[in-house]
């Protein structure tokens, strides 16, 4: 266990030297704010609220989901794997006892503290601006549903950038998968419009998806647009999907390592 | 005309190269157009969603807005064919010294720098967006004539040169803070503004900022209006101004930048 806290230290201490990307991705995160809230601001102009929501509720949605992205999503994790892949960095893993998704969970969950601080920071310079346009509700249930939806979010966001991460043992460049990915993570994910606001038999399809977990799911129940009911069905829908994913990324792992010629001394 | 001359026939060299290339990593050529096809399809997908809602956001009806935002995909698929994988580069090369590669050859540096790669993806998506402008303008009756669509790509046309200006500043960044890893997302997030329509902006400081000082609501707002209402002097002088100014100011801050370059040979 010690040897992954290691790799945490290493890694908070690495993203540090980053600080600046951080920060400069906090301000664009401002930035892209102030066009969902200029859009949705629009949207809900004359209307005392839409799918069921006000548009206080609609951007808290918002704003939420963007600070669990700075907590909890998978930025370029996927990038970082399969440079190790390509560049051969991946093979020292291999001579030693370290498991290399743990090995990458601990340094993208010292990735996430340090984004994490930013995104408060962020947060903080918004508020004043923002402050009488959110709407919080204030059930105990929903942090402590909300929490271990957050944790699992976690989980799932970082396997799946690891699988893709992991496609560089069969292609030379995989950028184009994970941008492709992204697309369908953002949408399906909740990241564009909430997801209630869809259909009833898309909503209702898009359960199913592990996509639904990435953002929205925790950002529903934290922001009052779901029940205890369904968070607590999503609960186990997400766990389900969890567990599935870190399976299939030790089996593209297992794969992959059958696939790859370590060269060089 | 004999400078422009030799400058064609250098892009024409580059763009026959980058053909050729492409032509031999066809699957990820197939990747990349299906990822700019997707992200198409997500603004499409919004736009669908908020006015299953709703009938009009800022006055705009679901085809005015999706001609909107075709544009404004257009001019960005545009920018991503012809300037986006070298100005790109750019900041990468700047950092590691391959840039020296640039200033070797026989060219102006921004023009190396920015005309190197034709992506075709962009290009094939250009038709989509193109299409979605199309097929949302048949959906409102519009029967624009020649003048106006010829105006409608000229504005399109001075878009790319403001998105190229925006981007050539965003990465020049390089030159000053040497790794621009994610300084791209400057340009993307300025450009996000420009699906938005005018009207929308009606809260002061923001609609200064994004309106009248930085360039992303003019871009795609002036093309669209001369497909809807046709032509509108003011919109027209204020696009033009802008392409100006912001085409200006990039080629300063380039130039500014490469004084600071001093390779990174060993």
């Amino acid at each position: 266990m010690t040897k992954y806290g290691h790799a945490f230290v290493i890694g908070l201490q690495s993203n540090l030297i980053y600080r600046w990307n951080f920060a400069v991705r906090s301000l664009f995160w401002f930035f892209h704010l102030v066009v969902v809230f200029i859009l949705w601001g629009a949207v809900f102009a004359g209307k005392a609220g839409i799918g069921g929501f006000t548009f206080a509720q609609t951007l808290t949605y918002f704003v939420v989901v963007f600070i669990l992205q700075f907590f909890i999503g998978a930025f370029n994790e996927d990038y970082q794997i399969s440079e190790d892949i390509r560049n051969g960095l991946i093979n020292q893993f291999l001579l030693k006892p370290i498991n290399y998704f743990a090995y990458r969970l601990s340094v993208f969950a010292a990735a996430r503290v340090v984004s994490g601080f930013f995104g408060v920071l962020a947060l903080a310079a918004a508020l004043p601006f923002f402050r009488g346009y959110l709407d919080l509700p204030h059930e105990g249930w929903r942090l402590a549903l909300g929490l271990p939806a957050m944790a699992l979010t976690a989980v799932i966001q970082f396997s799946i950038a690891y699988c893709f991460g992991l496609l560089a043992f069969w292609f030379l460049e995989i950028q184009g998968f994970v941008i492709l990915s992204m697309a369908v993570e953002n949408l399906l994910g909740g990241q564009i419009f909430p997801l209630d606001l869809l259909p009833h038999a898309a909503f209702n399809a898009a359960r199913f998806l592990p996509f639904f977990y990435q953002a929205y799911f925790p950002a529903a129940i934290l922001t009052g647009r779901q029940g205890i009911d369904f968070a607590v069905q999503g609960l186990a829908i997400q766990a389900a999907w969890a567990f599935i994913l870190v399976c299939l990324a030790e089996a593209i792992w297992r794969r992959g390592l059958r696939h790859h010629t370590a060269a060089g001394g | 005309m004999e400078t422009l001359s030799r400058y064609l026939r250098i892009w024409f060299a580059s763009a026959r190269y980058s053909l050729v290339r492409a032509t031999m990593f066809r699957g990820d050529l197939f990747i990349w157009a299906l990822v700019e096809f997707f992200w198409i399809s997500v603004n499409v997908v919004m736009i669908g969603v908020i006015y299953s809602h709703t009938a009009l956001v800022a006055g705009w009806n679901m085809y005015e807005m999706m001609i909107l935002v075709g544009t404004s995909m257009l001019i960005q698929r545009f920018l991503m064919a012809f300037f986006w994988s070298g100005i790109f580069e750019m900041g990468r090369n700047v950092r590691n010294g391959l840039f020296d590669f640039i200033l070797a050859q026989p060219g102006d540096p921004l023009f190396m720098a920015s005309t190197r790669k034709l992506e075709l993806d962009g290009l094939i998506n250009s038709f989509v967006a193109a299409s979605l402008v199309v097929y949302s303008a048949a959906k409102l009756g519009l029967r624009p004539g020649v003048g106006d669509i010829a105006l409608y790509a000229a504005m399109v046309a001075c878009g790319v040169v403001i998105h190229f200006g925006a981007l050539v500043i965003a990465m020049s960044l390089a030159f000053w803070i040497t790794s621009s890893q994610g300084v791209e997302g400057s340009y993307f997030t300025l450009m996000e503004f420009s699906r938005l329509p005018k009207e929308a902006f009606h809260r002061g400081l923001v609609s200064v900022v994004f309106v009248w000082i930085l360039p992303a609501v003019v871009v795609s707002n002036a093309p669209a209006r001369v497909l809807l209402h046709g032509f509108q002097a003011s919109w027209a002088a204020w696009l033009g101004a802008a392409t100006l100014c912001w085409f200006a100011l990039s080629v300063l801050v380039f130039r500014l930048g490469l004084r600071r370059y001093t390779s990174a040979s060993s």
